[in-house]
């Protein structure tokens, strides 16, 4: 049936008008049509997990990513899930109870199962890597802002740098030696971890971390665990093949290691905070006095590892082999000179 | 009609082509923007560096100092490399410098500006090094897009960051704001465009000027500086020749509380300082500095605050209706000043002009000149004086040497008198000086007694003791408490302080740090927030104001004062060392020092050079020796520490 109208004195039917509101309706859309979509599309996937505050009363909260209809949950391996009461929110408002299936804590990721059918989720297979400077956003619970059917926040930002977290030891306190995203927003809120991090277009990239520190600048690192790392874990989790005591990829110490006495090298005495690697004395006949090594020389790299202090030095060579040469660069008279050197055989 | 309805698929084609348009164009933006920071970093990329050091202190002022690997940028091909003096503020025994290819270089410290808190470093380059375009100041605009780049993380490249250009004249001109992220991760590094271009270097600079590593804890803040790399450069001849660059004084203090809003009228020129030498005055108003017009007092502070001693100034002052040109040369050091003593202790308490006479110190130019309890200042040197503020003010701007005539009312006459200034006494108050007050019991509905504090931004807690004395209308001054490691009961706190509030008149103010284990430099700002607040609901009497600490507390103290002199009159340390720099004593500032500490102990030695620092510096500076061992003072000695804050509005 077409309706017949009378505007301004023309004849029109209800269908052009339709067509017209539907033109006036495009041209009214927002400056960032992208991102708009993308949060329709996403929010719904992220969850809200409420869990144990742990000691003096930690925030309880953090959130989770739907990776599967029937409700698994992707979230970080923290104090919260450290209960037997985790509760999982969806972005309908439902509150449902949610098992620890299992975590890998060498990746500070978890998954929860929820009794759920028909959920909106992400494919892991389909998640996508990023590269630096990539325009992305982040979902999360940050602050546990957003209750019942609310929707979790958004976050805009670009990826700050790809960086390995191996790369210094004991700098992060974190088992993951991986790469991660750093951010150059702020993500690194109580309620953020376990938050999804997405392109601008919806596809998956990363997790949100926990609140990490970062020890050499003394800074909390805003970063993502990639998923490409974290794949292999959740699907073994999921398929109930997962086994935790993996092999720990941090360096493990010989039993018997290098240390600066052995090659002949007897530093300054350590007295300071960070007492610099400063060469006190060279053993008469050692390796380090045959490749040439002089009082006063300052130690500064071991291979090609910044050493800051005497202490760091001897931890250094404390993963080194005994039978193994190592290298040593070392600073004298404003010039670097590297060493090999190896411990003489008894 | 029928023509119409023809055109009409035509035309919703055309608008729904746009429309399509529209959408994909704005959907391509945010490629386009990532595509464009991409490129601008690595165009400015190799000419950014890493760097790593060997050595060095672990804690500075009180703060924990990253050993990380920091940002430098190079600025010249022969190797030299500019950074912010954040990343060396540990003293490193050893500077490498790790270029984009890999390969590292030892660096030498050529020298340091400390002004805009920046270092030049030089390395030996084999080949000539890269270094970027420069964007021009005068093209800046807030608003544009800007890229924060760092070299912190280990990888070929540079990490980033991206915000907009949020102002363009900060920290007393000296650096242009963002709200990229900027942090220990890239102070250091470059501030681009999106073409590459450098904007300025990035650094952590905060308008308080705390000590060698105020700022930092802005990070993540929203808020970032950078230094224009167009100052940098024009100082970068002066310090190639390792010339070390500070910021230049010229030893004037301007009139009124509020430089926001005051004209500048100056109060004083210190004596033997660049604007006395040129010949500027007392109650000349600037008007024009560089060729630049300032109506304010803020604006004298930032036109200064961009240029370095040693620097000439071209001044223009308006003097009885004419102006007036003058040329400063401004100096790194100022001679210490030293406030003169007349030998009174005013009355508290308003009602009449002039300044009522409570107390007069024996063998004081006071006492010489016969001027008696009782008695009433009407007026110094011809000026009337409004109350006792006004001749503290007033007496401020003289040193000891200095000669007043002073008009004096005594039943029913007035007579005029003459005195020489001398020095502070500094000998701790051995009784109690008569009442102060003839003040009338006030209306009030404010809470006495135990007071819990908050503030809004801060979870540290707070609590204040309000006298019983304040309801009779006694002015209040205020000792804030800061606590050594550990913290404090409250109860057992306001014990031993209330007896001591209620009987010399001021209110304990007890914030408690966030980490019981110690203060951080941060917290200052809380202490600040705490005193604004009390002053607004009390009316504190802004003479008597201290801060007093123990231990950490006592180190916190000194902080505490230095970051604001504009409140805080004096500061009472035990067992503390100093956290900080020493400050420079104003006219119109007046900071009282009281050092307590066992002297025959480790920490006595150090506590004696900070005495004898700020004696040099020409602070009134009183020492308590508590003997063998390091402890807080003992009843006796409180009560004398209560004196010493009982007279701290003597003129």
């Amino acid at each position: 049936m077409k309706l017949k109208i009378d505007i301004l004195g023309y004849r029109r039917t209800s269908r052009t008008i339709l067509k017209t509101l539907a033109i006036l309706l495009a041209l009214g859309i927002p400056a960032s049509a992208a991102v708009v979509e993308t949060f329709r599309e996403v929010h719904p996937k992220i969850v809200k997990v409420y869990g144990a505050g742990g000691f003096s009363g930690m925030e309880s909260y953090q959130s989770g990513i739907l990776i599967s209809p029937q409700g698994h949950v992707l979230t970080a391996f923290s104090y919260v899930l450290d209960t037997d009461y985790i509760t999982v929110q969806l972005s309908d408002g439902r509150e449902l109870d949610a098992k620890l299936i299992g975590a890998d804590p060498r990746l500070d990721a978890a998954v929860l199962k929820i009794e759920a059918d028909g959920l909106p989720c992400f494919d892991l297979s389909k998640a996508v890597a990023l590269s630096p400077g990539e325009r992305v956003l982040a979902f999360s619970n940050v602050f546990g802002v957003a209750l019942g059917d609310e929707p979790v926040s958004v976050q805009l930002g670009s990826v700050a740098a790809i960086a390995q977290l191996a790369a210094r030891r004991g700098v992060f306190e974190t088992p993951y030696r991986g790469p991660v995203y750093v951010l150059d927003m702020t993500t690194n809120n109580p309620g953020a971890a376990g938050g999804a991090l997405v392109t601008i277009d919806g596809k998956l990239a990363g997790m949100l971390g926990k609140e990490l520190r970062n020890s050499l600048n003394n800074t909390w690192l805003n970063y993502a665990l990639p998923i490409d790392q974290l794949r292999k874990s959740v699907d073994e989790i999921r398929s109930g093949k997962f086994v935790a005591d993996r092999e720990e990829e941090q360096a493990k110490k010989p039993s018997r290691a290098l240390n600066p006495a052995m090659l002949g090298i007897l530093l300054v005495p350590d007295v300071l905070e960070r007492t610099p690697p400063y060469v006190d004395r060279v053993a008469a006949g050692s390796p380090a006095k045959r490749a040439g090594i002089l009082p006063d020389d300052l130690i500064v790299l071991s291979g090609d590892r910044l050493v800051q202090s005497c202490k760091a030095l001897v931890e250094e060579m404390s993963f080194v082999d005994y039978a193994d040469p190592i290298k040593l660069t070392i600073i004298r008279g404003g010039q670097l000179i590297e060493f090999t050197l190896r411990h003489a055989p008894e | 009609m029928t023509n119409t309805n023809r055109f009409m698929p035509a035309i919703t084609a055309a608008l729904l082509l746009q429309a399509v348009a529209a959408f994909t164009a704005e959907e391509s933006i945010d490629a386009q923007l990532q595509s464009a920071v991409i490129q601008a970093v690595d165009r400015v990329a190799p000419s950014v560096v890493q760097i790593e050091t060997v050595g060095g202190l672990e804690r500075v002022e009180g703060q924990l100092l990253g050993a990380g690997p920091t940002t430098g940028l190079i600025v010249d091909p022969t190797g030299y490399i500019v950074s912010s003096t954040f990343n060396f503020a540990s003293k490193p025994a050893s500077i490498l410098v790790r270029l984009p290819d890999g390969s590292r270089k030892p660096a030498k410290l050529v020298a340091t500006d400390h002004a805009r808190m920046l270092v030049l470093l030089k390395i030996e380059a084999d080949k000539p090094l890269p270094v970027g375009e420069h964007f021009p100041r005068s093209q800046m605009r807030v608003g544009q897009w800007v890229v924060a780049v760092g070299k912190s993380f280990d990888g070929e490249r540079p990490n980033l960051a991206l915000g907009i250009l949020s102002a363009l004249d900060r920290v007393w001109g000296k650096a242009v704001q963002t709200d990229a992220a900027v942090s220990p991760n890239n102070y250091g590094g470059p501030l681009i465009d999106l073409e590459g271009r450098i904007l300025g270097i990035l650094a952590p600079l905060s308008p308080k000027a705390a000590g060698q590593i105020g700022g930092m804890e802005w990070y993540d803040s929203g808020i970032g500086f950078a230094v224009p790399l167009e100052d940098v450069l024009k100082a970068l001849p002066r310090l190639k020749k390792g010339e070390d660059l500070h910021p230049g004084l010229a030893g004037i203090t301007l009139k009124g509380e509020n430089i926001y809003t005051n004209r500048p009228i100056i109060a004083a020129c210190m004596p033997k300082c660049p604007a006395t030498a040129a010949g500027l005055k007392a109650e000349d108003e600037i008007v024009e500095i560089n060729g630049r017009a300032v109506g304010r007092a803020v604006e004298v502070n930032t036109e200064i605050g961009r240029l370095y001693a040693g620097d000439s100034v071209d001044v223009a002052v308006l003097r009885d209706g004419k102006r007036v040109n003058a040329k400063m040369q401004l100096a790194a050091k100022l001679e210490p000043f030293e406030h003169g003593f007349l030998g009174i202790l005013p009355m508290r308490g308003g009602g009449r002009p002039g300044a009522a006479i409570r107390y007069v110190y024996p063998n004081s130019p006071a006492a010489a000149a016969g001027l008696k309890p009782g008695e009433v200042l009407v007026s110094l040197d011809g000026k009337p004086i409004a109350n006792r503020f006004d001749l503290i003010a007033k007496i401020g701007l003289l040193e000891p040497g200095a000669e007043v005539r002073l008009a004096v009312s005594a039943d029913g006459t007035e007579r005029q008198v003459t005195a020489v200034l001398a020095a502070i006494p500094t000998d701790p108050p051995s009784q109690d000086f008569p009442p102060a007050e003839t003040a009338a019991p006030v209306e009030t509905a404010a809470q006495i007694g135990p007071v819990p504090l908050k503030i809004p931004e801060f979870t540290n807690e707070a609590w204040a003791y309000i006298p019983e004395s304040y309801k009779s209308g006694a002015s209040c001054g205020v000792v804030v408490w800061l606590h050594a490691p550990g913290g404090y009961d409250w109860n057992d706190l306001s014990a031993v302080w209330k007896p001591i509030c209620d009987r010399y008149n001021f209110i304990l103010l007890a914030p408690k740090s966030a980490d019981p284990a110690r203060w951080t430099p941060g917290e200052s700002d809380f202490i600040d927030q705490l005193l604004d607040q009390l002053n607004s609901t009390y009316g504190v009497d802004r003479a008597r104001i201290v801060v007093h600490g123990y231990q950490g507390g006592g180190s916190m103290a000194f902080l505490a004062a230095l970051n604001n002199r504009d409140m805080i009159r004096a500061v009472a340390a035990v067992e503390a060392i100093m956290m900080g720099k020493l400050p420079q004593n104003e006219p119109t500032r007046r900071l009282a020092v009281y050092i307590a500490a066992a002297e025959k102990s480790q920490l006595g030695a150090m506590v004696k050079r900070i005495a004898e620092a700020f004696t040099k510096a020409k602070f009134p500076v009183t020492t308590i020796n508590l003997g063998d061992t390091p402890r807080y003072l003992n009843e006796e000695e409180m009560m004398q520490l209560a004196r010493w804050i009982d007279a701290l509005d003597r003129i």
